[in-house]
């Protein structure tokens, strides 16, 4: 589905990612790890459109996603989330959610300014469609929170609205930039299961940027290790995790020559 | 040629005065990341204070000290008023919306903006005050080099308000207060924690600012301009064109911004037309916001996601 | 550890009545916050007023009043601060799409009203000898305005924030110096130059709205056709922040990065928010033209644009009904300003009031009050004895406020002098305050209270204008520290 081929991203004399090559077929929840500043989250940022590459393809479904602008290529269909929880802190739960409809929705300034049958009925599905959304979540996100503003839920909280948001993009494929960051044993068990929910109930292929290597080994069918921007290690998770490259980036040389 | 020269050096003149406001725009926003909009009223109130001063001294026409005296008292007092109104205006305005949303500063400046000029309406009437300059310092002095005259007054402001920024350049490099100022523009987090007193820091950056426009509102006062309530409004915004051409945040940025911009309008001036040559430069800095949006000067934010 | 335990039952007890009340559970913590964050006294007013009653009653009472005010007011003075009214809600509505909604910070929208305005004008006067129908001529302006609005939003595509507020307050000078200089163009082509705009003489002689063969010759014309356009744009406005454009819109406000991640039209939206601003704008600006009968450049300067931003921030960026209140203060409060016995009755409610919230209990309240009224008489007796020259009292009193005023005001006779003297105490005083103990500031009170009389009274009152600027400026500044999501705005939560 997602196809990047000899990536490379620099930023000045900086190299971010280096002649990357990564695929990720349909169905599939493929991990990304890696020591802080390996380039995980800039390449999100690369994939979203976010930033251009230097050289290299980003194709999804065979399609070319270099040059278009981060809502086309939500549009085609990738829907992710941040690192640091970037929601809409001042508007309420479900607006949040239902904004997110935008790209697939068509009500205008004036068929909304006149309340046209047509986006009447729109927005009716774009609030039921955003209620089912939040319901995926049990009842953490439900109710009364719903017309709450986004800032004065709980940091898991924030987590799981900013999952519902990018479901609502309705997209093939679902970029997650550590879900389960700053969340405590109880709510990462949560992650790992609603991850692999995602995969079952709404058949989206899933790259997961992660830490929590429980997180990890729970979730992942295949996980992919960068370190200085360069691929160190592909494979399942054990074969990842005792890999000597991925060791020696993770606690140095000496570490990996010791095993 | 000798037209080209003329206009070159007049519009260098001018440019040094818009300089010395731009810097205090461009040190504001460099500590602060807002955009002190009262700025080019703190300019108009340097000017009212030197032409106090001048009159409490005796009047342009019979001066009770030598004029090289007064002119220099002019400067100090103004700059000093000035940098201690620049410090109130931080403590009341901006100081309390430090942990604000991004707006609150902005609309808070308009306020003081208006605030100052009715202040002054009201103080010291709608008149409009002329510093007279001509009768103490003759303008005759000054010399002349292949049918290019400066006179005096315009060497002298040229030549204070390049001393000027040399000043400001080695306060800034040189100082603990301006290496401290350096680390809270890059990293206002981090200089806290690194023990430096932020609130010391800002003061001292406000009071600078400030004293230079203050400093810019006696040059314009002894180019022989106006003096009123309204004074501050246009070179306070051409200023800010220069701080923003420059590159707003950068000092040097704000030097090169200011004396170009002098030079472009002081051009416009005179060939192209006097009418149009404020909207020209308007103009001008609207295409290079366009072009080259962090300034010519300015360093390239990078985009975090 | 203690050995005092709860006997079990009681624990059990307390357990049972904390789940009868959902204590504890997440609906609870969350009411409870809320009610913590509920602001009691004089702050919690706005709040009161905002949850109690509901909006559409609101509305429905504003629109009744605004349609008594049209149907039994006479009198033309008063007709025109209510045409007033009408304009600068509207400005303020366009500008809060722009601002409150999007949240561009545009510094050059009024230029769009004064491009409407002087787009009517040239229109339809002598100016370039045209007398084209008010049907073409308003379509035009709002046609052209949103062009403008369009290419304006160009340079919005790359810039946000600050610099986005820099091109725009460039836009609007650029408007100003154009109008300026264009009395006076010389073609490369025409020997003589030609008259565009008038300049600073402004263009007069201008004809009023005509539709269906009706003139607009009396003010109440203007007043029907502009709370028809008002109430229309109260619905639309809200219907569209509703939906699905106008929760576009707050994203990008909010974060346009994580918006355009989202699939958000980033770059569309901002210029419709623009276009639709601009349009907005430009046909209050054919209004006031027609209304006017006469426009001049200097109205569409920085002061008008304060005067918006202040509406729409004063009410609360973002809310319609914020808008609508900022806009009514906005607008009557200079001209209730004008008339000095109001502005009297008003400062004294006011100071009052401040004395009310500041006091904080009855006591104070009264002692305050005592206090001012005391350090007046000592001052008139005082300085009676020092026999500097009073103002005679006719020459001041203007009405049944100073009357009384009078047999305890001291009015020197230099008033301007005097009067300078105590705004500049008055400020370094108020300065201090802020700053001071709480002990010393019981001793400021009532002497900033009296400055704060004697300088409106033998100062202020003789200088509406910038009277009512100074308080402008202090009102935003003072409402940017304590309350900067404006009076009916929600609180917000920004990440920096």
């Amino acid at each position: 589905m997602l196809n990047l081929s000899n990536l490379t991203m620099e930023f000045g004399a900086l190299r971010s990612i280096s002649e990357l090559d990564l695929t990720v077929n349909k169905g599939e929840i493929v991990s990304v790890i890696g020591p802080n500043g390996a380039g995980k989250t800039t390449l999100f940022n690369v994939i979203t459109g976010i930033y251009t590459p230097t050289s290299g393809s980003v194709e999804l479904d065979g399609k070319s996603l270099l040059g278009l602008d981060p809502a086309r290529i939500n549009h085609a269909g990738v829907a992710r989330t941040f690192q640091n929880v970037r929601l809409f802190l001042n508007m309420s739960v479900i607006e949040n959610v239902m904004s997110a409809t935008y790209g697939h929705t068509r009500a205008g300034l004036f068929s909304s300014a006149l309340a046209l049958p047509k986006s009447r009925k729109e927005e009716k599905l774009v609030r039921a469609k955003a209620e089912e959304l939040l319901s995926f979540f049990g009842s953490r996100l439900t109710g009364y929170r719903w017309d709450q503003p986004a800032y004065s839920l709980s940091y898991a909280n924030r987590r799981r609205l900013e999952i519902a948001r990018a479901l609502a993009t309705e997209p093939k494929l679902l970029l997650l930039d550590e879900p389960a960051a700053g969340m405590n044993p109880k709510e990462t068990q949560e992650i790992t299961e609603v991850v692999e929910r995602l995969r079952v109930e709404k058949g989206l292929t899933i790259l997961i940027i992660e830490h929590d290597m429980h997180v990890v080994e729970g979730v992942s069918d295949r996980v992919v290790a960068l370190d200085h921007g360069v691929k160190i290690a592909e494979g399942d998770f054990d074969h990842v995790a005792t890999h000597p490259n991925v060791v020696e980036a993770y606690l140095g040389r000496g570490a990996a020559d010791r095993k | 040629m000798s037209y080209l020269g003329q206009q070159l050096v007049n519009g260098l003149t001018l440019g040094g005065v818009y300089a010395l406001i731009a810097l205090g725009y461009t040190l504001v926003y460099g500590v602060l990341q807002i955009l002190n909009f009262a700025h080019g009223d703190v300019y108009m109130v340097g000017a009212f204070i030197g032409f106090f001063v001048m009159v409490g001294l005796g009047g342009p026409l019979a001066p009770s000290v030598p004029v090289a005296i007064m002119v220099l008292i002019m400067f100090l007092v103004a700059m000093l008023g000035t940098g201690l109104l620049g410090i109130v205006i931080e403590r009341f305005a901006y100081r309390p919306l430090r942990n604000s949303t991004r707006i609150a500063p902005l609309i808070s400046a308009l306020g003081v903006s208006i605030l100052l000029q009715n202040a002054a309406l009201l103080l010291f009437s709608a008149n409009i005050r002329t510093y007279d300059t001509s009768s103490y310092i003759p303008s005759t002095l000054g010399f002349s080099f292949a049918d290019i005259t400066i006179d005096g007054v315009r060497l002298f402001v040229l030549v204070l308000s390049i001393a000027l920024m040399f000043g400001l350049a080695r306060w800034v490099n040189t100082t603990q207060v301006g290496r401290a100022m350096r680390a809270i523009a890059y990293d206002r987090d981090a200089a806290v924690m690194m023990g430096i007193d932020v609130d010391k820091v800002i003061r001292w950056t406000f009071f600078v600012s400030a004293a230079l426009a203050g400093a810019a509102g006696v040059m314009n006062g002894l180019l022989l301009r106006g003096v009123s309530n309204g004074m501050g409004l246009v070179p306070g915004l051409k200023g800010f064109t220069a701080a923003v051409i420059g590159g707003i945040g950068s000092i040097p940025g704000a030097m090169l911004g200011g004396l170009l911009l002098g030079v472009v309008e002081s051009l416009a001036q005179g060939y192209l037309s006097t009418n149009f040559s404020d909207t020209i430069t308007f103009a001008l800095l609207i295409v290079v916001m366009l072009l080259k949006p962090n300034g010519l000067l300015g360093k390239r934010a990078i985009v975090k996601a | 550890m203690s050995e005092n335990r709860v006997p079990e039952e009681i624990q059990e007890n307390a357990a049972h009545e904390a789940a009868k009340l959902g204590i504890g559970t997440d609906e609870w913590v969350a009411q409870h916050e809320e009610r913590t964050a509920r602001k009691k006294g004089l702050k919690g007013v706005p709040q009161f007023i905002d949850e109690s009653i509901p909006a559409w009653a609101r509305w429905v009472v504003l629109l009744a009043a605004a349609f008594a005010f049209g149907a039994f007011v006479d009198n033309q003075y008063l007709l025109r601060i209510g045409v007033n009214l009408g304009l600068f809600v509207m400005l303020s509505y366009g500008l809060n799409i722009v601002m409150g909604y999007a949240g561009l910070l545009d510094l050059g929208y009024v230029a769009f009203y004064g491009i409407g305005a002087y787009g009517y004008a040239l229109m339809s006067s002598e100016q370039l000898g045209h007398h084209w129908s008010t049907w073409l001529s308003v379509l035009i302006i709002i046609i052209g305005t949103a062009l403008l609005g369009y290419i304006v939003s160009l340079p919005a595509r790359r810039l946000f924030g600050d610099y986005l507020a820099i091109v725009t307050l460039f836009f609007g000078q650029v408007f100003v110096q154009l109008v300026l200089a264009s009395d006076n163009i010389t073609f490369p082509w025409a020997d003589d130059y030609v008259d565009i705009t008038a300049g600073a003489n402004g263009i007069p002689g201008i004809d009023p709205f005509s539709f269906f063969g009706h003139k607009f010759l009396n003010i109440r014309d203007y007043y029907w056709l502009l709370l028809v356009l008002v109430a229309l744009l109260t619905i639309t406005i809200s219907r569209i922040n509703r939906t699905r454009i106008g929760r576009a819109w707050r994203t990008i406000r909010e974060d346009a990065l994580a918006a355009e991640s989202m699939g958000v039209m980033v770059n569309r939206l901002k210029t419709m928010a623009f276009v639709t601003g601009a349009a907005i704008a430009g046909l209050a600006g054919a209004i006031f033209a027609a209304m006017q009968s006469a426009v001049f450049v200097s109205g569409f300067d920085m002061p008008l644009m304060t005067m918006i931003y202040a509406a729409v921030i004063l009410g609360g960026s973002g809310s319609l009904a914020g808008a609508v209140m900022g806009a009514i203060v906005m607008s009557v409060l200079p001209e209730v300003l004008r008339v000095t016995n109001y502005s009297e009755i008003l400062f004294l409610a006011v100071l009052v009031l401040t004395l009310a919230a500041v006091g904080k209990s009855v006591k104070r309240f009264t002692i305050n009050i005592v206090s001012i009224a005391l350090i007046g008489f000592a001052v008139k007796i005082l300085l009676g004895f020092a026999s500097i020259k009073i103002t005679p009292t006719e020459e001041w009193v203007v009405g049944p406020v100073s009357r009384a005023l009078s047999h305890w005001m001291y009015v020197p006779l230099d008033r301007v002098l005097w009067g300078n003297c105590a705004f500049v105490i008055l400020i370094v005083l108020i300065a201090y305050f802020t700053t001071t103990t709480p002990r010393i500031k019981t001793i400021l009170l009532p002497i900033i209270g009296y400055l704060g009389i004697f300088l409106w009274e033998v100062r202020l009152v003789t200088d509406v204008n910038t009277t009512r600027q100074l308080l402008i400026g202090a009102m935003l500044v003072v409402l940017m520290i304590t309350r900067p999501q404006g009076f009916l705005g929600k609180p917000r939560v920004e990440v920096l």
